[in-house]
């Protein structure tokens, strides 16, 4: 046996006799269960709906003015405003705009789950060096698992449609902000610490008024790379049958239409990019007080 | 002769017969056999392999293969041997021209009557159409579009349609316009993967919930749910080549999904090589109700087609003895 190469390994008919008890657990899960996870994601599932109407009702000029305005607003860069306007344009001209809207609706609503769940969870991790602990496994394996091994389940539970999308986008993109936001305030100089200390500042205020602030630029590095982490799932999305630029893409890799995948990509990167240029503007501004300090 | 006794003369003679036999046997030699990725054509071609290699002494291996590409390259290189299950709707015209040209040779079907039991359509859940039975026609569906509702939007009905890239996407888009569904208040939604269709299929049927969606026989899961077809009415092959299979084809008018045509083709060269496994192949016609238990079992204990294969020549002898002389069906039960 010790000269032999194949590795001994459990009988095949344990095997599957494992796997079947496996699927039919979960069968059994989802038939109890499966209505009431599917009433508890209703909300979100209207509220994506009723987002994604009002992007693709209103006129496109709105659209367009109002992406370069809080362009704008973020960045107060009367480039990234021009830029913003050419780069919509553009999308529409090429016949994208529907695809895009419905993209930028689904995107915008995962990153902003992921965000609003991943900085908590980021700031308790930064706390309890016992969490950290428990939790950078699981984000390993939310970053690592094949997508499909957890989306076969989801869509058997919850159906083709937004919100399984939803769910792969954020499991995927909500690594990078948890564990930089984790980094970034364990990164917080103690001698700042010290001093909210000294000025009697109570928890909630050092963690606001000084750990946040400081931990800013990794934060918003985070933030960043959920972003584009999102945006990179909009294909994988599509293959559970969320509509939008994901679609195209498929299409055109199932049947080697170049430059239909090469046009919806780059789309794709103009949507992430803006959405980039938008948060860091804004993120930078959060950041005037770093202005004067030695770079 | 008086030298050479009589009985040793006879050794010689059933000697030399023997190694005529062996050198008839040798004769088929090396054989590859196209597997496809999908589950009926894994058992198929490894249920082929193992007899022809058991059996028949041949050298047989399955290579991985698809519709596409397996019909490309046997009609340009007659490599692999044999495709056991090859759809030909979608590759007439390639295999034909091989055939013209005596480069491949059509043995037969590869399942009894596929019209009946083999095909593309639509398909609603048998619990539905007991409760319903207007269901099975397109008319009834129309009527009860409350029953098929799209959970995304409710106030609609859903038909889920085929992934994109598939060739029956283009069948599925023409029928639902040619069937004036959306005016019925129906969506026509896109899945995006095959994985993804199933499973939406799948959540349904666990549910109890209403779908109509489209699918394909054989598959496991038609063998593991009881879904019904939908009768979309006869087949118009002229109107199928001019319109129904033409993507963005401006006026659909109602039609069915083509008559499957799936037909064991082998290259000429093994052919003429090996007579015995050629006689095999023409016999070989699965009959439906095997077809579907092998894809069952495949289902229920997550089985790639050699285990499959194995389980069938094992577990229904009656089914598979009757493709072959006594002897091989002997000489095929002994490996096992």
């Amino acid at each position: 046996m010790l000269w032999s190469s194949d590795f001994p390994q459990i009988a095949d008919t344990t095997l599957r006799q494992l796997s079947r008890t496996i699927d039919r657990g979960y069968l059994t899960f989802s038939r109890e269960y499966g209505a009431s996870i599917e009433a508890f994601f209703d909300p979100l599932l209207h509220f994506l709906i009723w987002f994604e109407r009002i992007l693709l009702g209103a006129p496109w000029w709105s659209v367009v003015l109002v992406t370069a305005a809080i362009g704008y607003l973020a960045a107060r860069s009367w480039k990234l405003f021009a830029g913003i306007v050419i780069a919509l344009c553009l999308i529409g001209v090429f016949g994208m705009w529907e695809n895009t809207m419905r993209t930028m609706a689904m995107i915008l609503v995962c990153t902003l789950m992921s965000i609003l769940i991943g900085i908590p969870i980021g700031i308790f991790m930064a706390r309890s060096n016992r969490g950290q602990r428990a939790i950078l496994p699981v984000l390993d394996v939310m970053q690592t698992m094949p997508s499909f091994v957890y989306l076969i389940p989801v869509v058997m539970l919850l159906g083709i449609g937004r919100v399984p999308g939803l769910i792969a986008v954020v499991i995927y993109a909500i690594a990078p902000v948890i564990r930089l936001t984790n980094l970034g305030i364990r990164l917080v100089e103690k001698e700042a610490l010290e001093a909210a200390d000294a000025f009697g500042a109570s928890r909630l205020q050092k963690l606001i008024k000084v750990q946040l602030p400081l931990a800013l630029p990794n934060i918003m590095a985070g933030i960043n790379q959920t972003i584009m982490m999102a945006l990179a799932m909009v294909v994988i999305a599509s293959m559970i049958g969320v509509r939008g630029l994901g679609q195209p893409v498929l299409q055109a890799v199932t049947n080697q239409y170049f430059a239909l995948g090469l046009f919806n990509g780059t789309a794709v990167v103009i949507l992430a990019i803006i959405f980039d240029r938008v948060t860091q503007g804004f993120g930078l501004r959060l950041q005037k007080h770093r202005e004067g300090a030695p770079q | 002769m008086t030298l050479i006794k009589k009985s040793s003369l006879a050794a010689m003679a059933l000697a030399i017969s023997a190694i005529g036999t062996g050198v008839a046997q040798a004769a088929c030699g090396n054989v590859t056999i196209a597997e496809m990725n999908w589950a009926s054509a894994q058992a198929a071609a490894r249920v082929d392999a193992f007899i022809l290699k058991h059996g028949y002494g041949c050298d047989a291996q399955t290579v991985p293969g698809d519709t596409m590409p397996t019909a490309t390259s046997m009609s340009e290189k007659a490599s692999p041997d044999i495709a056991p299950e090859l759809w030909m709707n979608n590759v007439t015209e390639p295999i034909e021209r091989a055939v013209a040209q005596n480069r491949l040779v059509i043995v037969g079907n590869v399942l009894e009557d596929p019209g009946t039991n083999a095909g593309e359509g639509w398909w609603v859940p048998r619990y539905m159409v007991e409760k319903n039975p207007e269901l099975t026609t397109i008319a009834g569906i129309k009527k009860n579009v409350g029953l098929f509702k799209d959970p995304e939007d409710p106030s609609k009905g859903r038909v889920v349609g085929c992934p994109s890239g598939w060739a029956c996407q283009i069948t599925t888009e023409n029928l639902f316009k040619a069937y004036d569904m959306e005016s019925a208040g129906f969506n026509l939604v896109d899945p995006g993967s095959g994985a993804a269709l199933a499973g939406a299929i799948f959540k349904a049927y666990n549910r109890g919930e209403g779908v109509l969606a489209y699918y394909w026989a054989p598959t496991a899961l038609l063998s593991k749910l009881d879904m019904v077809r939908v009768d979309l009415g006869t087949f118009d092959a002229k109107e199928f080549t001019d319109c129904t299979g033409i993507a963005n084809c401006p006026n659909p008018k109602p039609n069915s999904f083509p008559v499957p045509e799936i037909k064991t083709v082998v290259a000429t060269d093994f052919a003429q090589r090996s007579p015995e496994a050629m006689a095999y192949l023409k016999a070989r016609v699965w009959q439906a109700k095997d077809f579907g238990a092998v894809l069952e079992f495949m289902e229920e204990e997550q089985a790639n087609g050699e285990v499959a294969a194995e389980w069938f020549l094992q577990n229904r002898p009656d089914a598979w003895t009757q493709w072959v002389p006594a002897d091989v069906a002997t000489k095929v039960k002994a490996a096992l």
